[in-house]
């Protein structure tokens, strides 16, 4: 399955102490790209197959796959 | 044939009984007219011959009549037979919701001194200057060699790999320009909202245009980081009526309140109001707590393409102007104007930055300091929300 971009809220009462639930997130199958503390997200790469187990990790809110944003292009009159 | 001044074409509609099937004989009888029924074997439809044409499908003549005519017409709607009414032929045109909205029909605003966003926001007449208030403008980046920003603190991050903050776009150079631009210029309108707020330029879009969830909760937990009281996201995609919102972005811009930081965003362009089409807010401005902003022209109308409340997911909550909007765009071009809601919500910015330097209110009292001071449009609340923001 084709890896999947993903953007993991961490539940308010695991926010601050997110290491747990990122070393969690990893055994899960979740390769990090950061740790966003501020906000409490966790961003990342995951194969497709494992990216419905990763909403059942201990401290973990939701699990979203990445959107994608495209502007207009720089000369168009509505951007 | 001369039109009247009341609208009226010179012509008359005669409706018929639900019997017409003599109509052409009995406008000739009543009337003298010679009329041409649509229905009659080798008449071609729509053909207009002698004094009138019969509609078969419909039971209706349209013809042409002297003023004595009219009368012996309007005397045979009152008697028994087919003639039931005689009324006068109406223009008619197609019903728009707005009007076409196209640059060339802008109202003209003297824009000699400051740009119409700026007069129309309060801004000019406005104490406030933003001075010790973080914005961040999550956006293309910012062209840093800009000669208008010379001196101001800028602070700036890229979150797109591979790409510096300089902006190879022109859009986030734009949105900056409109936040947290210049009053004092040598040449053209000032078009800087909160001129002496400090600028934080996150690059979360590619000189492309691009981006993905990724960087742009980055570029958040970035301003949240750093203490911006407001972060402008003059970005999108488009949702679908009664598609949900992110809850990990209403979490995140839960958390960013209570931190102190209003997330302020574009509610998109996806709307063709000139073909009374109207889409709902996009990704993720219809989050309920990030404040979504529409856009208005000059003349306080709906600019054509701004995104609406459609449903009950994704209100717009307050407007801007967003209809050829003059802002800096980097060198050597230097100014620019463009339209859209990407426009509309720097302006939005600009003022919440003045609003919380002049009060010093942050995140949720900021959000309702906004609306409360909003000026009152009459346009629908679906469309502007609490209405247009105003400078402090």
């Amino acid at each position: 399955m084709a890896e999947e971009q993903v953007v993991i809220s961490v539940a308010d009462d695991q926010v601050d102490d997110m290491a747990s639930v990122v070393e969690a997130l990893r055994h899960a199958g979740l390769r990090v790209d950061e740790v966003l503390e501020s906000v409490g997200v966790v961003t990342g790469t995951v194969e497709g197959d494992v990216l419905g187990s990763l909403s059942a990790v201990p401290g973990v809110a939701e699990v979203e796959q990445s959107r994608e944003f495209q502007l207009p292009p720089p000369d168009s009159t509505v951007q | 044939m001369t039109a009247a001044a009341d609208g009226t074409t010179g012509r008359y509609l005669v409706l018929l009984e639900d019997d017409w099937s003599d109509a052409t004989g009995e406008l000739n009888r009543v009337a003298g007219i010679r009329a041409v029924d649509t229905g009659q074997e080798g008449a071609s439809p729509g053909l207009w011959e002698g004094d009138g044409l019969v509609m078969g499908q419909l039971g209706v003549a349209l013809v042409t009549a002297d003023e004595d005519q009219v009368t012996a017409l309007a005397r045979a709607a009152d008697e028994p037979g087919p003639i039931s009414l005689i009324e006068p032929e109406r223009f008619v045109r197609a019903i728009e919701p707005t009007a076409p909205a196209t640059d060339v029909e802008a109202p003209t605003v003297d824009e000699t001194l400051f740009t119409w966003g700026l007069q129309a926001t309060g801004a000019p007449n406005s104490k406030a200057t933003g001075k010790g208030v973080r914005v961040a403008v999550l956006d293309t980046g910012f062209d840093l060699k800009h000669p208008d920003f010379a001196g101001r603190t800028v602070v700036s991050s890229s979150f797109v790999q591979g790409e510096e903050v300089q902006d190879g776009n022109g859009h986030g150079t734009h949105c900056i320009g409109t936040s947290c631009g210049p009053r004092e210029l040598e040449d053209g309108p000032a078009y800087g909202i909160a001129y002496e707020a400090e600028i934080y330029a996150g690059k979360v879009l590619s000189n492309e245009g691009s981006g993905a969830d990724g960087g742009i909760l980055s570029g958040i937990d970035w301003a949240i980081t750093n203490g911006c009281a407001v972060v402008s996201m003059s970005l999108g995609a488009a949702a679908s009526p009664g598609q949900a919102y992110s809850r990990t972005y209403q979490r995140v811009a839960t958390r960013a309140i209570q931190k102190g930081t209003l997330i302020i965003a574009a509610a998109g362009n996806e709307s063709d109001r000139r073909a009374g089409r109207v889409n709902p807010v996009g990704h993720p401005a219809n989050c309920p707590s990030i404040m979504a902003v529409s856009a208005i022209d000059a003349a306080r109308k709906m600019a054509w393409f701004s995104c609406g409340t459609v449903d009950t997911i994704g209100a717009v909550d307050v407007t801007g102007p967003g209809f050829d909007v003059h802002s800096s765009w980097p060198t050597p071009l230097r100014y620019k104007r463009i339209s859209g809601t990407s426009m509309a919500t720097p302006h939005v910015s600009g003022v919440a930055a003045l609003i919380a330097q002049a009060t010093g209110a942050r995140g949720f009292e900021l959000w309702a300091r906004l609306s409360q001071t909003a000026r009152r449009l009459s346009l629908p609340c679906t469309d502007v929300g609490a209405g247009l923001v105003q400078a402090p």
